[in-house]
């Protein structure tokens, strides 16, 4: 079975997507972008783009529901975060492809092996924020709440996890980010998405701008919203004058760092 | 002793608007707490009793386990042997949670829930309590207008406010269920000094209306001094050093900690505690314009205050008589040495005694609110009534001390 999912394998640079027939001297010359090639054969990507966006909103919902779970789980048990964060950094040091490649004896080629990669990927990143933001909430509003005669649920629903979003979102796009690139990977796991064009020809340049431009505009656009999704959960954030937002201003305009007396 | 009540002001609180819970008591029964893993305890046998409605002050070092005593009555830190009771109800019996919506809880970093809004935040606890929404809504309205906010603040954040703006949120939020119980825990500490003033002068003012039993814990004895009813003082190792009231803490010290703790300058600080009302005044000789001042002259024999007062027709100062106005055949309507400074009855003792030092004044004229005569002070006065039997100082006779003149 290995056998034959292997064979099914494109190799790199092997399989040539250039119509080199009736086209100008730019497909030709494999110029820095043709834009006629481009035009015509843009439908090819469709299928690569929503492909690779189901495995990365999959991956990363997947990642980070589970991270979430672990989180909560260890958090009123602090000894459980040592073992939560070795099991998900040891998981997050395995190879991509190696992963991909010891997924396959057990799940087989296709997309639930990549989702399986790719999700054991962004544990480590969303769970540690998740964990370091709960753990940054203020003593204050903490022992307020509890002297208040909120219950531990109450305490992690209304104020602790409201306090730590800022930061889990931060995870959360960092972790997006990386599924999208790590997904172009996902075409060896024969899961398809836009690491399908790109690794078909390596060396067409036009290919490769086509392609890593999609996935590089997926991953802004992830960025952007998830940026967004943070403004409007977190109003009070902008509220607060603190320091922090002072001093990005202040570096912003390129004035010299400021100074604390 | 009354006199520690006296600065307190208005006894009579103006009539509560709306259902208002009573105050409970507190009593500590032999509360001895001991931490996993320590040997020592942090409180030791403390048994205390918190009459409802008053405030009393935890003071003590850092370190000396006061906020772990006052946090064993909500159980955000459990007792080891002994009990607590509210009203006649022991917090061993009562769920946590539950027993905590019954008490305001106000502590040092604030603790305001920077997520939501001031008016979110006042509405914890009735939300907790599962309050409709209505009732909710006027008691926030309610409780915004008692401490003084305009109503818009109530959907601000608390990142907007001032700390002094916060720290009122923060027991508008402590009061939202009308709880007998407050626990206060350096409610002030982190406030700027003149803010700290201000505010402290804002809940003693809100407690004479509410009426609350308040458990105040300050390591400032200025504070306790300011703010108590009765102060417990707790030393090194969770003991109870002495409970009093601040009259009795300062006249009459327990042992050398308490009379360390509470400073050298325990006189002044009683002094603070009084008004001018509250201390037997000498009476002077009255003149009155026109008199003749033969009759003042005989008035002067074996008078308290060796000078006359000059006053009007409504008893009101005009000045001292000299030796030169007395050698004339009637009393002058202007005197040479003016009534500066006059007090009155209602100014604190420290301010007055301030007063005389300050004009270098030997007597001064107490008037009544309507201005008229109530008496004369003196630094002798205020110096004999400090060394006073009662006082439990050292008797000396009040002419070997220095102070007077």
């Amino acid at each position: 079975m290995t056998a034959a999912a292997l064979a099914g394998l494109p190799l790199l640079g092997q399989v040539e997507i250039r119509n080199r027939t009736g086209e100008g001297g730019c497909v030709q010359d494999n110029g820095a972008f043709c834009f006629g090639w481009a035009a015509d054969n843009l439908d090819r990507y469709v299928t690569p783009t929503l492909e690779h966006l189901v495995l990365v909103l999959v991956s990363v919902a997947l990642g980070f529901t589970i991270a979430f779970c672990m989180a909560v789980l260890s958090h009123r048990r602090r000894w459980l975060v040592p073992t939560f964060t070795g099991l998900t950094g040891v998981l997050y040091t395995v190879p991509s492809i190696a992963f991909f490649f010891l997924l396959l004896p057990i799940t087989g080629r296709g997309t639930t092996t990549a989702i399986i990669a790719l999700t054991a990927y962004t544990l480590q990143i969303i769970y540690r924020n998740i964990v370091a933001g709960l753990a940054n909430v203020p003593p204050g509003p903490r022992d307020a709440g509890r002297g208040m005669g909120m219950t531990n649920n109450q305490l992690l629903w209304g104020v602790e996890l409201p306090l730590a979003l800022p930061e889990i979102i931060a995870g959360l796009r960092v972790a997006t980010v990386s599924t999208v690139a790590i997904a172009t990977l996902a075409v060896f796991a024969g899961a398809g998405g836009l690491g399908d064009p790109i690794y078909a020809d390596l060396t067409f340049k036009t290919n490769i701008v086509i392609a890593g431009g999609i996935a590089i505009l997926m991953a802004i656009s992830f960025d952007a919203l998830l940026l967004l999704a943070q403004r409007l959960l977190a109003p009070w954030r902008r509220a607060e004058p603190g320091p922090r937002r002072r001093h990005r201003l202040a570096t912003l305009r390129g004035a010299p760092r400021p100074t604390w007396t | 002793m009354a006199a520690g009540d006296s600065i307190r002001g208005n006894q009579n609180p103006s009539p509560p608007s709306g259902e208002r819970q009573k105050a409970l008591s507190v009593s500590y029964r032999d509360v001895t707490k001991i931490y996993p893993g320590q040997t020592e305890p942090a409180i030791r046998d403390l048994s205390l009793e918190l009459p409802a409605g008053e405030i009393c002050v935890l003071v003590g070092p850092s370190g000396s386990g006061k906020t772990t005593a006052m946090r064993m009555v909500n159980r955000t830190v459990e007792i080891t042997e002994g009990d607590i009771l509210i009203g006649d109800t022991s917090v061993r019996e009562r769920d946590p949670a539950a027993l905590r919506r019954e008490m305001g809880y106000v502590i040092q970093q604030i603790g305001l829930f920077p997520h939501r809004t001031v008016g979110d935040n006042i509405a914890t606890v009735p939300r907790l309590l599962g309050w409709d929404r209505a009732r909710v809504e006027r008691r926030v309205v309610e409780l915004l207008d008692l401490i003084g906010l305009e109503a818009e603040m109530r959907d601000r954040y608390p990142g907007q406010l001032s700390g002094g703006q916060q720290q009122r949120v923060g027991v508008a939020r402590a009061l939202a269920a009308d709880p007998p119980v407050m626990l206060m825990d350096e409610p002030f500490g982190a406030i700027d000094p003149i803010s700290r003033e201000r505010l402290q002068n804002e809940f003693l003012r809100l407690q004479a209306e509410i009426r609350k039993t308040v458990l105040f814990v300050t390591h400032d004895i200025d504070e306790a001094i300011k703010m108590g009813d009765r102060i417990a003082i707790i030393k090194q190792g969770g003991r109870l050093a002495q409970y009093a009231t601040p009259a009795e803490l300062l006249m009459s010290p327990a042992d050398d900690f308490v009379e360390d703790f509470v400073g050298a300058d325990r006189a002044l600080k009683r002094l603070s505690l009084m008004r001018v009302r509250d201390i037997d005044l000498w009476q002077a000789p009255l003149a009155y314009v026109g008199q003749p001042t033969s009759e003042v002259r005989a008035k002067l024999e074996g008078a308290e205050v060796p000078h006359a007062l000059v006053v009007d027709s409504e008893r009101r100062p005009i000045g001292w008589l000299s030796e030169a106005d007395l050698a004339q055949e009637t009393v002058p309507a202007r005197p040479d040495s003016g009534p500066e400074p006059i007090l009155d009855l209602d100014d604190v003792m420290r301010d007055a005694l301030s007063d005389l030092l300050q004009t270098e004044t030997q007597y001064a004229p107490v008037t009544d609110a309507q201005g008229r005569i109530a008496g004369v002070l003196s630094v002798e006065i205020i110096s004999e009534f400090l060394t006073s039997p009662e006082a439990k100082v050292e008797e000396r006779a009040a002419a070997e001390r220095p102070l007077a003149g």
